[in-house]
């Protein structure tokens, strides 16, 4: 592997005694599309702005290709930025906007021209370019604020959750958009947010954040299917999480001695009555029985509530015609397997 | 639905009345009586009169210098006091706001009278400052054109520090950090995104201001009495003088006094509505707020221009 | 997100600023309780001789009182055309709206000293002849506080939503006047209460249409101090300062009662 592109060491940063960011580490490759993910509060947006110099850190060190930046102004730190609220410039037109960094970087007109016309051509606003930012909708203002900090072409684009004031769909073209622009110029790019459907499908790699602390960090495939914590297990999706008790009145006793058990939601089956399918579905898992709580339609996925020997499990199967409802039966065969059972570490582990 | 109309008549007649008593008529009789011979007839002498008297033409002069003067001098100070209020926590900057209110309500006669005490003849300032040999204030006179500006000034400041601050919330923080990432210094924001987004607010105070000098009556008639030549106070003379009364000339005087605070209104009336232009679609979160700051701003100028 | 603190630059401008204009506050109020005060930065030595003396003088007495009953008349005046009108034409005449506003906008764009003219002009000659008088007066000063009784009432009708309120009341059975007096008086109260008292010290400190329209026939605190100024400065002083404490107390009333009712609307 290359030597890391950007690099942050050691960042903390504390707000009126609270530890905002503790001791935070990560390293991100040249063109790679990384991505902070985490409730609200949990230090991502305060990382990113400590990267950009909007916010200083307390201590630390901030490497971009080699080069400490962490004393440097916002202005010398090659740094591009996307606001969550797009932040335009109202008293300029789409064109005004996306030039103004170049005119202050002092570009020479041609130039400048040039590379705005590039830009509009990129984000798909030509026709735009003479209206003001209150004239466009909110996804065309949030593509004009991408335009203005990629004309720059910064070392780093800082991306501050710059899709949750959009509407859903609109949210969705403009994902996809945003990563085809990021994998076209080979951006190296942080995308802050705090939806994890948003991080899975756009991110080269996720790192998860809690408490100021970075807890995972990993592709959305291990993310998904390896969460190391609670936290994790529960933020990535609809995981059951169970304590050791619970995992053994499913499971057995030999199941390992950590203190709680993650359980995806697609990898138990239900099996309907005594006998309707054959045993040999479930080779070499265990049958539970259970009773079914309630049923609710997402969908391509019919998400079941289950009480199985006194512990209540999410079970997710797909809508393929073979499902059953409640009303059919209450009572239902659970086939479980115990190489899907994930042991959890402890919280800050 | 006949009852309902008379109903409503009779609610709305004696504001009416009031109005066109007080209001509407005494308007028009001071239009027609600038313009009406004294025997009867209509003429355009006394307007022709005061452009060609050196006289009436420096009170006109003195009073637009001294607006023009003083609410520039309290557009300047008030921008910039603004902008630092902005820049304190809120507790504070509701005390400093409070202070600046408070202030604001010190016009006309008391203020005046508060600046003789203090840098008068025998003010107790000016005493000091000859004990102490400091003659650079030696050639300050507060009954002249210097000690007008300055009292006027004072009431101008606080006025366009309340008029202009919220504007400054208009401006926001991301822009700032915006500007500061695509490389621009603190200065160049301000030139090309923050004092641009300001001009209609700036334009539209120094109009409030602009008025507001030129109407103000109270505060030079108590300073200077009839020793110096401004426009509101040779109004004043003509009217109710105790010399000679004089009408007609005095009610042309106050056509163009009246012909220019107009305007000066007129200016702010545009330039907020093309503020909210502007800025309609940025701010939508927090329009209930700019709506109570319009009215707040209505408010005080009125207020101002009742007291000085 | 968090906001830095104010550096030394803003706080001493914010110093200076607050010195420029509570020096003529402060110098004033040391006048008014001064006994020896000269060349000396504060005052060599202290009395109560002036404001005694002040409140031995029956015209200042006098004037106080000529205030506060042309005021209340005036405001009460007000209140009892505005109430009628501004319900009449908000709720049922929307339409004449902008004309009310051209109304209301022309006491802020013509200065005091310009109406006063025009009343001059009006009814110091003819058969209404009542110049000098308190009822030019009290007219002149109906004009001065329209626009915020005006403001005040149409903002409080508005907040509580006027139109539905009565639509409510007359489907429950009340009559108009009923529901006039019983639902909207009630709630619009505190909002115009807010008004009347703005209204009333905007009046306190009025100069100019009274020294011109009743000067020499009827006394207020504030012909009566411009007359004092020439005469004692610490007594001036002692009357300047009474003046604005009671301006002082009149408007944190009304911010308190201001808060007080904001913060029922919003909720």
């Amino acid at each position: 592997m290359n030597a890391s592109y950007l690099e942050l060491q050691g960042i903390r940063k504390t707000f009126g005694g609270s530890i905002v960011l503790d001791n935070v580490d990560l390293s991100i490759q040249e063109g790679e599309l990384v991505t902070l993910l985490g409730p609200s509060g949990c230090g991502k947006s305060t990382l990113l702005r400590c990267i950009a110099g909007l916010t200083e850190p307390d201590g630390g060190r901030i490497l971009l290709g080699r080069k400490d930046i962490a004393s440097l102004p916002p202005r010398n730190r090659e740094v591009g930025m996307v606001f969550q609220s797009y932040a335009l410039f109202p008293n300029l037109t789409v064109y005004g906007n996306i030039e103004y960094g170049l005119k202050m970087r002092g570009v020479d007109k041609a130039e400048r021209q040039r590379r705005c016309e590039e830009l509009l051509a990129l984000v798909d606003l030509e026709e735009k370019r003479g209206a003001y930012p209150q004239q466009l909708s909110g996804g065309q203002q949030q593509r004009v604020a991408l335009a203005r900090s990629l004309a720059v072409q910064p070392k780093v684009l800082l991306l501050d959750e710059p899709l949750s004031a959009l509407d859903a769909k609109i949210r969705k073209n403009l994902r996809s958009e945003i990563r085809d622009i990021q994998k076209k110029l080979n951006m190296t790019t942080i995308f802050v947010t705090h939806d994890q459907e948003e991080a899975l499908t756009l991110s080269d790699r996720i790192c998860i954040m809690n408490n100021g602390h970075i807890v995972q960090d990993g592709t959305p495939e291990t993310l998904y299917s390896r969460p190391r914590t609670e936290f994790v297990a529960r933020f990535m999706g609809s995981y059951n999480v169970l304590t050791h008790a619970e995992a053994v009145r499913l499971f057995g006793d030999d199941i390992g001695r950590a203190e709680s058990y993650a359980l995806r939601p697609e990898s138990v089956r239900l099996l309907a009555g005594f006998g309707e399918h054959g045993f040999s579905e479930s080779v070499g898992g265990r049958i539970v029985e259970g009773t079914i709580d309630s049923v609710s339609v997402l969908g391509n996925v019919i998400r079941y509530s289950v009480m199985a020997n006194g512990v209540r499990l999410t079970i997710d199967m797909l809508n393929d015609g073979r499902t059953f409802r409640t009303e059919t039966s209450g009572a239902v065969r659970l086939a479980l397997n115990p190489s899907q059972l994930l042991q959890l570490e402890k919280e800050g582990a | 639905m006949k009852h309902n109309k008379r109903w409503m008549l009779l609610g709305l007649a004696p504001f009416v009345f009031m109005v066109l008593a007080f209001q509407l008529t005494p308007i028009l009789t001071m239009l027609t009586g600038s313009v009406s011979k004294s025997g009867g007839g209509f003429t355009f002498g006394y307007y022709d009169k005061i452009f060609h008297s050196a006289f009436y033409l420096q009170a006109i002069k003195n009073s637009l210098l001294i607006a023009v003067y003083s609410s520039a001098i309290g557009l300047i100070v008030g921008l910039v006091c603004a902008y630092s209020i902005t820049r304190f926590a809120p507790r504070i900057r509701d005390r400093l706001l409070m202070l600046s209110n408070m202030t604001s309500n010190f016009a006309g006669v008391p203020l005046a009278f508060a600046y003789i005490i203090l840098l008068g003849n025998n003010g107790v300032f000016t005493l000091l400052f000859k004990q102490w040999g400091w003659d650079v204030f030696a050639g300050f006179n507060l009954y002249s054109w210097s000690g007008l500006v300055l009292v006027y000034v004072y009431f101008q400041v606080p006025l366009a520090l309340l008029l202009l601050y919220p504007s400054f919330y208009g401006i926001r923080d991301q822009w700032r950090e915006a500007a500061a990432l695509l490389g621009a210094r603190p200065w160049q924001f301000w030139r090309t995104v923050g004092l641009p987004m300001l001009t209609p607010a700036i334009f539209g105070t120094l109009g409030i201001l602009f008025a507001n000098a030129m109407g103000a009556y109270a505060t030079a008639y108590a300073l200077v009495g009839g020793n110096y030549n401004l426009l509101a106070i040779r109004i004043g003379s003509l009217v109710a003088g105790d010399v000679v009364n004089q009408p007609e000339m005095g009610s042309a005087l106050a056509v163009l006094l009246a012909l220019s605070t107009l305007l000066a209104v007129y200016l702010n009336h545009r330039m907020s509505k093309r503020s909210e232009r502007f800025t309609a679609s940025y701010v939508s979160g927090s329009s209930e707020k700019r709506g109570r700051g319009g009215r707040k701003r209505a408010w005080l100028a009125a207020k101002e221009e009742a007291g000085a | 997100m968090m906001k830095s603190k104010a550096g030394w630059t803003h706080r001493s401008l914010m110093l200076l600023l607050m010195i420029y204009l509570l020096i003529p506050l402060i110098g004033t109020f040391m006048y008014g309780f001064a006994k020896q005060w000269q060349t000396t930065v504060l005052p060599e030595s202290w009395t109560l001789e002036w404001v005694l003396e002040m409140f031995k003088d029956l015209r200042f007495l006098d004037a106080l009182w000529t205030s506060f009953y042309l005021c209340a008349v005036s405001v009460a005046l007000s209140l009892a055309v505005m109430l009628p009108a501004v319900f009449v034409i908000t709720v049922y005449l929307p339409k004449w709206e902008t004309f009310m506003k051209g109304v209301v906008v022309l006491p802020y764009a013509v200065p005091g000293v310009v109406a006063a003219v025009g009343l001059i002009r009006t009814y110091s000659s003819g058969p209404i002849d009542i110049t000098g008088t308190a009822y030019i007066l009290v007219g002149a000063y109906f004009v001065v506080i329209l626009p915020y009784m005006y403001q005040g009432i149409r903002n409080s009708l508005l907040t509580v939503s006027a139109p539905e309120l009565l639509n409510s009341a007359e489907m429950l059975g009340a009559s108009r006047m009923r529901a006039f007096a019983t639902v909207i008086l009630p709630n619009i109260w505190p909002g115009v209460m807010i008004s009347t008292l703005l209204s009333f010290s905007v009046l306190f400190g009025e100069f100019v249409l009274t020294n011109m329209l009743v000067g020499g026939h009827i006394q207020t605190i504030q012909v009566y101090l411009y007359q004092r100024v020439n005469e004692s400065g610490h007594l001036a002083s002692a009357i300047a300062v009474t003046y604005f404490l009671f301006i002082l107390v009149l408007s944190t009333v009304l911010m308190k009662l201001g808060k007080k009712f904001n913060g029922e609307a919003g909720r």
